[in-house]
């Protein structure tokens, strides 16, 4: 295999690792903004600052209450805020309808950015994994790997199952399920609909502040995450549809697993079209053609998502609009 | 309305007067309010009335501005084109980049569109750090206006005035747009898409070609602007330049024709006005627009458009005695507000934190006062205030209600 | 008898396991108004979606004018000369009536991408959209935004668009429905005048305005076409009263 030459089967493992838990963290976010869009029909544009928040939330506690409290409280926190936005801000615009919605969280993404500036200053601030959890869980051909990355996949794990016995198991979920699809039938049985609707505004929020407040730990808390790590949540509900909570579960790990692979690898564009015989004129034309695959890293999941909207516009599991 | 034209001669004669009547600084700022307007109105065809918001809007400002530079570096510097025409390349360019964007994100629609638009924009951005050759990498790419046509493009108000006649002929010809079959078709896309198809119009066809109409204006606003510092960055691209032309339009309101205009004229003015008073301006234009969002949803200009409209007769003396007290009342909490971020602000910043030793808080001078951070004032001042005014908003609202209940 | 200006042969349609139509024949012939009755669930929307290419026939024909339109997109249906309204209404609410209607006549015209002429000035257009507005009676309220009409007018609106193409065929998707006896008498009288020298395929539920606006009526029951004929001889028909009548009855 002329294209893995230099790349060994160990680097290939921990990227694909590396990969599912970077996915799973993605997931853990789209999730939430998959289930407050198919209860409420609703894209709340500031979800991914509830993913900032929890991990500058965590950041601020840490200090005070010691790192295991801080991300137990700093999700608490976050869901108040969720409580408190669709509670005075979203219910408000309700009647002027979805766009209206969508538009306020968009505005309320930029407050909340600029207050984090304002507070916190414009740098990464030093939140760090801390000394007693930051060692290595094995190592593979002398290359350690960090406990915490475990860690952060074991929690997304352990989230997800426990939302989803929540939403299947209980009845508190039954009512939440018969909301999403009924929510007028569901409110003439004598739910309290819009309680519901809060409710679940704030865990998708508290879901996505947990994941702040656990990655923003061993990734960077900087003012830019939410931005950063938002338009990749977008790009997750394009590829897998949003309302579908397989679709974004599959769309998290592709996107996450492809990234991961591209930052190890040296391939270029030029190498792929060597195959073909073009290689030569792509090293003439140069430009993207020639670098390397890891400094386009960042932008193969926007092309994931041009192919997906050309070949399959739905997305993966997404139902036809 | 007889004195919308005679309004608007009015507004174009000023304008056309302003270089005569203004410092130089402010011309320079209405030169970026020009080009603040005609990046809006692009952004109000697409989002106003095709009904696609858009969140990527920078992605095509941000290639006009390029391509207006590598126009006018061409040649050896001599131009591709004499320098009151370079706006063209970035609108062609503009016009490109939209047909290929607009092509893959009408491919969806609603929200959908708008994630679409978004990704799209940051694609660039990404791509832009890593192609030195086009963007110049950190340093950007410069340039020098030549001299065209006996005019000398090097002062302001030569500059000045090649940004007016462009943002005046585009905004002209946007308005003609809206009057055509296909600015009409243009309607019917917002409204019921769906409906559109059925009737057996090519939906994603109409909507590539209007993304693509849109993106060109934008470019052209972007060369306006790369030709005006005479140089583009990269930071053109990014997401604080779409985000700021979101924010801008809806505040003056996108359903009416010149509501983005205004919006972004307006904002960027008060933006220009307060850059030496506040380092927070961003912050005031996110409440601006989600208070605006809540409370006026057709924005500034359709809410007045919507008040005109409506009015009776003798009903406008005292609802306008309403309006202004309720103004006023909003003016006390909106200081309170003001108050309270500044001093937070001040209080917060590392300047001052740098400043801080052991047990010994500095006095934070503000609006020429020196306030101890430690003391109840300064939160009484900010709180009271803004209390204040939301309180009287309340009872005004509560006694003008009252009063239309005893007339019914 | 002349021959049919639209016929289904055979038609059948399933989703999955699901038929919905099975074996449906029917013949409309030029010039007559035709109801499609049938219980709830009958599969008469499906039908509908069929004869107007929103959805194609699992196997079968369908025959406009004698040619196959089975399986055509809606737009190239409409183009051969069919047009259908909606169950629910279905117009462009933030504009003007004047405009919901020019939208539906320019297409017809092929104005689509057009940006080099004024819209006010098209006169052939103009004047078809007036000549519109007065058959659907909504001429003094051409300048009113399409949302702020009555529900009535609205349907009256959807019928304009419908009749916009010029159609030879009209298929109207319960036009009555939700509507006060008032309004109903209304639509039915203006159903009647927009489809002079048409043919119309309708379905309704308010039996009433069937039997008296009809010439012939098919009854459609789990899928099939059970009896076709005139108002009297479906009246008359016992497997229609069994299957159909018989179950409003109990």
């Amino acid at each position: 295999m002329p294209l893995l030459t230099g790349v060994s089967v160990d680097q290939i493992l921990f990227a694909l690792l590396n990969g599912t838990i970077y996915g799973l963290l993605l997931f853990m976010v789209s999730a939430g903004l998959t289930l407050i869009f198919g209860m409420m029909g609703v894209l709340n544009f500031a979800h991914a600052s509830f993913y900032m928040l929890g991990a500058y939330f965590a950041y601020t506690l840490q200090p005070l209450t010691g790192f295991w409290l801080a991300i137990i409280l700093a999700p608490v926190l976050v869901m108040g805020v969720g409580i408190l936005v669709e509670r005075f801000i979203l219910r408000h615009v309700h009647e002027h309808g979805h766009a209206h919605e969508l538009l306020v969280t968009f505005g309320l993404s930029v407050v909340i950015a600029e207050m984090i500036k304002m507070v916190y200053g414009k740098f990464a601030v030093d939140y760090r994994v801390p000394a007693e959890l930051n060692f290595a869980a094995f190592s593979l051909s002398g290359i350690d790997y960090p406990f915490y990355r475990l860690l952060m996949g074991g929690i997304a794990v352990v989230m997800f199952i426990a939302i989803w016995l929540l939403l299947t198991k209980t009845r508190v979920g039954i009512v939440v399920r018969s909301a999403i699809y009924r929510p007028q039938m569901a409110e003439a049985l004598g739910h309290n609909v819009p309680m519901v609707f809060m409710g679940v505004f704030g865990i998708g929020a508290a879901l996505a502040g947990l994941a702040g407040a656990v990655a923003g730990a061993f990734y960077t808390t900087n003012p830019n995450m939410a931005l950063e790590l938002g338009v990749m949540v977008f790009v997750v509900v394009v590829v897998g549809g949003l309302g579908s909570m397989g679709g974004a579960m599959a769309a998290s790990l592709l996107i996450g697993i492809t990234n991961s692979l591209a930052v190890g690898s040296d391939l270029r564009i030029a190498d792929l079209m060597s195959l073909v015989g073009m290689g030569g004129w792509a090293e003439d034309l140069g430009g993207l053609l020639t670098m390397r695959m890891s400094s386009l890293a960042a932008t193969l999941p926007f092309f994931i998502m041009l192919l997906v909207l050309v070949l399959r516009p739905s997305g993966l599991m997404g139902e036809k609009e | 309305m007889k004195f919308a034209p005679l309004l608007l001669l009015a507004t174009v004669a000023l304008l056309i007067a302003l270089p005569w009547l203004v410092s130089g600084s402010m011309l320079n700022a209405a030169v970026q309010m020009l080009i603040a307007a005609l990046f809006a109105m692009a952004f109000g065809l697409l989002c106003g009335q095709a009904g696609m918001l858009s969140f990527g809007h920078a992605a095509y400002f941000g290639v006009g501005a390029f391509a207006a530079v590598h126009a006018m570096n061409a040649f050896g510097g001599a131009g591709l084109l004499p320098t009151p025409l370079l706006p063209l390349v970035g609108g062609a360019t503009g016009l490109i980049s939209g047909l290929v964007a607009g092509y893959f994100s009408t491919k969806r629609t609603g929200v959908y569109f708008a994630m679409i638009t978004l990704a799209l924009a940051e694609l660039l951005h990404a791509l832009a750090s890593h192609l030195k050759a086009v963007f110049g990498g950190e340093a950007g790419v410069s340039s020098f206006r030549m001299p065209a046509w006996g005019i000398g493009f090097g002062s302001l108000t030569d500059v000045y005035f090649l940004t007016l006649v462009w943002t005046l002929l585009c905004i002209g010809l946007l308005y003609l747009f809206s009057k055509t079959p296909l600015g009409r078709i243009t309607l019917g896309l917002r409204e019921n898409a769906h409906r559109l198809r059925f009737l057996g119009y090519n939906t994603h066809a109409l909507g590539t070609l209007i993304f693509a109409i849109s993106a060109m204006f934008a470019g052209i606003a972007g060369a306006l602007q790369s030709m005006n510092i005479e140089a583009a960055n990269y930071v053109v691209l990014e997401s604080h330049i779409s985000t700021a032309v979101v924010l801008n339009s809806f505040i003056g309101g996108v359903r009416v024709f010149l509501g983005p205009a205004i919006g972004g004229a307006v904002m960027t003015f008060f933006g220009y006005v307060t850059s030496d008073l506040t380092r927070v301006w961003l912050l005031y234009q996110g409440i601006i627009f989600v208070l605006v969002m809540m409370f006026l949803p057709r924005g500034l200009v359709g809410e007045l458009v919507e008040r005109l409209r409506h009015r009776s007769g003798q009903g406008v003396a005292r609802s306008l005695g309403a309006t202004l007290l309720r103004l006023l009342c909003l003016a006390v909490a909106a200081a309170g507000a003001v108050f309270l971020i500044e001093f937070l602000q001040r209080f917060l910043s590392s300047e001052y934190r740098a400043g801080v030793s052991e047990g010994n808080w500095p006095a934070i001078s503000l609006f020429s006062y020196d306030w101890a951070p430690l003391s109840v004032l300064p939160w009484a001042v900010g709180l009271g205030l803004f209390g204040l005014g939301i309180a009287l908003v309340v009872t005004v609202n509560r006694r003008v209600a009252d009063r239309q209940e005893a007339q019914a | 008898m002349s021959d049919p200006i639209l016929s289904l042969q055979h038609v059948h349609k399933s989703f999955g396991p699901a038929h919905i139509i099975r074996d449906a024949n029917l013949d409309v012939l030029p010039g007559e108004r035709h109801a499609v009755i049938g219980p709830n669930g009958a599969g008469k929307s499906t039908l509908f979606h069929l004869c107007s290419g929103q959805f194609a026939p699992s196997k079968g024909h369908i025959l406009l004018n004698g040619r196959e339109i089975g399986g055509l997109k809606p737009a190239e249906v409409n183009r051969r000369g069919l047009a259908r309204s909606f169950q629910i209404t279905n117009i462009f609410p933030g504009v003007s009536v004047f405009e919901n209607l020019r939208l539906a006549v320019m297409r017809k015209h092929n104005l689509q991408f057009v940006f080099w002429r004024s819209a006010a000035r098209l006169r052939q257009v103009n004047e078809e959209v007036d000549d519109l507005l007065g058959k659907i009676r909504l001429t003094d309220r051409a300048q009113t935004l399409a949302s702020q009409l009555s529900y009535s007018e609205q349907r009256s609106l959807e019928i304009g668009m419908t009749l916009a193409s010029d159609p030879q065929v009209i298929l109207l998707d319960e036009p009555m429905a939700g509507m006060s006896h008032e309004e109903t008498d209304y639509t039915a009288g203006l159903i009647r005048e927009i489809t002079e020298g048409r043919t119309l395929l309708i379905v309704e539920h308010d039996m009433s305005v069937v039997f008296s606006l009809a010439h012939r009526i098919s009854v459609l029951v789990y899928g099939e076409i059970i009896a076709t004929g005139t108002p009297e001889d479906i009246r008359g028909n016992a497997r229609v009263k069994e299957a159909y009548l018989g179950e409003e009855a109990a």
